[in-house]
């Protein structure tokens, strides 16, 4: 009890002092900084922007990957400079932000990967037979269903255990988004969220979480953003999409999906998950991901500019990362986005 | 250090009057500041419940009991329960509680009369040692080492004689309850140990010799004299070693497999208290799951200070029969 106390306070005093720095490190002067925190999916694209932006303008970008849900939590919280998140606000999350606009400043993909001995890279599956394997009705890798998309490949009778993040993820929710576009039974059993109910399967924190159950469970099958599936060697399933075609998960295939954007709406929440046939080359579970800011920041001054900065400069980072450029029309409503936050 | 000052000064005469004045003061001075010490321990203590039990109160307003006896967990319908948290971190923390007692005692027994005088403060020392390998790291290997271990070799073991047990039925994986328990057995094992050999340690020995001038044989020793004596620290020991499983939250969530379902297996993934806690705090879809969460938190801290009462019960019943005798 004594240790648990100590530890306690321990905790309250780093608590207080962390926010107290962030809080005051703002207005003063010297060095600019920026702190944000929010989206795994962005932050390998993040890490390669900071150093990049540090030696162009000298501002300093701290950035926390503690997952989409954490962001719009920090954000909310106001103790951060901006969040990042992979699902747009919704609209109880808009309201308790107060005033926030998002900005869509990356795009990028979620992969269904698997792990499977004996079984080859980019196996075939469609959008409704991987919503029966994540209801449980889809049991072992050889089952007709699989068989029936994949002719000529030996599949082992292997059980399928579905992996899923248990953090708020965006991951999560372009997943489970376009889970519900393309099964009627995901869309009334489960739904979709950044977090959801997950009728079977077994979950881990984090792309790195959910990447460790994947890598050490024979069988296992996830959802993960594209650049961990790449820096990892997984195995990539290809999905079928609204075409009926099967394209390989990468820049070229994110890019055509994105292409089919004409249009932003007011808020900036683009979805583009399960596109239309009339785009054959496109990936069914591209995602954008944004940034949320105040409209009334402190460090608006700091921030309009790495914003402005990230949407155009910024991009040429993406593709080596499996980042896709943002459409244009996507960058002009993003710059007029950026001009509404006052400091 | 203010009144620590003059008592270095204490042999020059000039001092002394300041000195009785410093004497004067230093007293209650002393009472005060460990008053105060006593009093932000037991403030804090308060504080954490009092947050608690606020935080929750959204959710325990929307589902009043019915949250201890549902089993849903749907952050998309805002449907939440903590009937499979409740039996994962019951049934997690006992399991490996039931192992590591007998084990402990063993230890404890080896250590203090059985192993070679030389070996006794090294392998003591080593066992503590396992103590003090922090949790996260404990909870790595049991994803590098442990879970595939256990998930490729003993479950299918078990699953082919004993699988007629629904606790050993279903498919084998790395991840889930039974590495949970083992993760949690290696935590508390150093723990029960080491109070246990303390115990046993303090058996006076015109006890131990009285036995063996009795004719009794080593294991009568034990099982006459050290056991019987050292019965009550021996219990304490171990509710206080549940007390630690109970809580743990790193190391369950990074092998139990963080899932809400009611398998009896313990082969499939499952989740407790306090993993779920951990790995959905941040990132709640809405105020209501955190406060669902907070919910969570207020039947863990209700359960741990029930075990901890239980535990001093047990420990005095113990210590009356044992002075009676």
């Amino acid at each position: 009890m004594a240790i648990a106390v100590v530890s306690a306070i321990a905790l309250a005093a780093c608590g207080s002092s962390s926010s107290g720095g962030s809080g005051g490190g703002g207005s003063s002067g010297g060095s600019k900084t920026l702190v944000g925190a929010g989206s795994t999916l962005v932050a390998p694209l993040m890490s390669t922007w900071q150093p990049a932006y540090n030696k162009a303008t000298g501002v300093t970008v701290t950035y926390g990957a503690i997952g989409s849900g954490g962001g719009i939590d920090q954000i909310t919280a106001r103790t951060v400079d901006f969040g990042a998140s992979d699902a747009p606000l919704t609209s109880s999350q808009a309201t308790a932000c107060k005033g926030c606009i998002q900005i869509p400043w990356a795009l990028a993909a979620t992969v269904v990967a698997y792990h499977v001995q004996g079984v080859p890279n980019h196996l075939k599956l469609t959008g409704p037979v991987v919503a029966d394997i994540y209801l449980g009705k889809i049991k072992t890798w050889n089952d007709p269903a699989i068989k029936a998309l994949n002719p000529g490949v030996n599949l082992p009778s292997t059980t399928i255990q579905p992996v899923y993040r248990t953090d708020g993820s965006g991951d999560t929710y372009a997943f489970t988004q376009y889970l519900s576009k393309v099964s009627p039974e995901w869309q009334s059993k489960v739904g979709f969220s950044t977090q959801v109910s997950f009728p079977t399967g077994l979950g881990g924190a984090h792309n790195s979480g959910v990447g460790g159950l994947l890598a050490s469970t024979n069988g296992a099958i996830a959802y993960i953003a594209i650049a961990y599936v790449v820096e990892n060697n997984f195995d990539a399933a290809l999905i079928q999409n609204a075409a009926g075609k099967y394209p390989v998960p990468g820049v070229p295939s994110i890019s055509a999906a994105a292409a089919t954007v004409k249009s932003v709406p007011a808020d900036n929440a683009i979805s583009i998950v399960d596109p239309p046939a009339s785009a054959p080359d496109a990936y069914p579970i591209s995602t954008f991901t944004y940034v949320i800011s105040p409209l009334k920041n402190p460090k608006a001054d700091t921030l309009k500019p790495f914003i402005n900065w990230a949407i155009t400069t910024g991009q040429a980072d993406g593709p080596k990362l499996e980042f896709a450029p943002l459409p244009s029309v996507v960058v002009s409503a993003g710059k007029t986005s950026v001009n509404k936050i006052t400091s | 250090v203010t009144s620590s000052a003059p008592t270095i000064a204490a042999g020059r005469r000039p001092f002394d009057i300041k000195l009785k004045l410093a004497d004067r003061i230093g007293d209650p001075l002393l009472r005060l500041l460990a008053a105060l010490a006593a009093l932000v321990g037991v403030g804090v203590l308060l504080w954490i419940i009092w947050t608690v039990i606020d935080k929750a109160r959204p959710a325990i307003s929307q589902f009043g009991l019915g949250f201890i006896t549902s089993t849903a967990w749907n952050p998309v319908k805002g449907d939440f329960g903590a009937l499979n948290f409740i039996y994962g971190t019951i049934v997690s923390s006992i399991g490996a509680l039931l192992v590591a007692g007998p084990l402990s005692v063993a230890i404890a027994l080896y250590l203090t009369e059985l192993a070679p005088r030389a070996i006794r403060r090294p392998v003591g020392m080593l066992i503590e040692l396992l103590a003090a390998i922090p949790s996260v790291i404990l909870g790595l290997w049991g994803i590098i080492v442990l879970g595939p271990f256990l998930g490729n070799h003993i479950e299918p073991a078990l699953h082919d004689v004993l699988g007629w047990i629904p606790l050993f039925s279903g498919t084998t994986l790395p991840y889930g309850m039974l590495p949970a328990i083992v993760i949690l057995t290696i935590m508390t094992v150093p723990i029960v140990s080491s109070i246990s050999r303390e115990i046993f340690q303090t058996t006076p020995s015109d006890l131990k010799e009285g036995a063996y001038a009795l004719g009794a044989t080593r294991w009568e020793m034990v099982r006459m004299v050290i056991l019987p004596y050292g019965r009550a620290g021996v219990v304490g020991a171990i509710i206080l070693g549940l007390g630690r499983a109970l809580g743990e939250a790193i190391a369950v969530s990074q092998v139990i497999g963080n899932a809400n379902h009611d398998h009896l297996s313990w082969f499939a993934p499952a989740g407790t208290l306090a993993a779920q806690i951990a790995s959905q705090y941040q990132g709640a879809v809405t105020p209501l799951q955190t406060s669902a969460l907070l919910y969570l938190a207020l039947i863990l801290l209700v359960i741990s200070l029930i075990v901890n009462v239980i535990a001093r019960l047990i420990v005095r019943r113990f210590t009356i029969q044992g002075a009676a005798h």
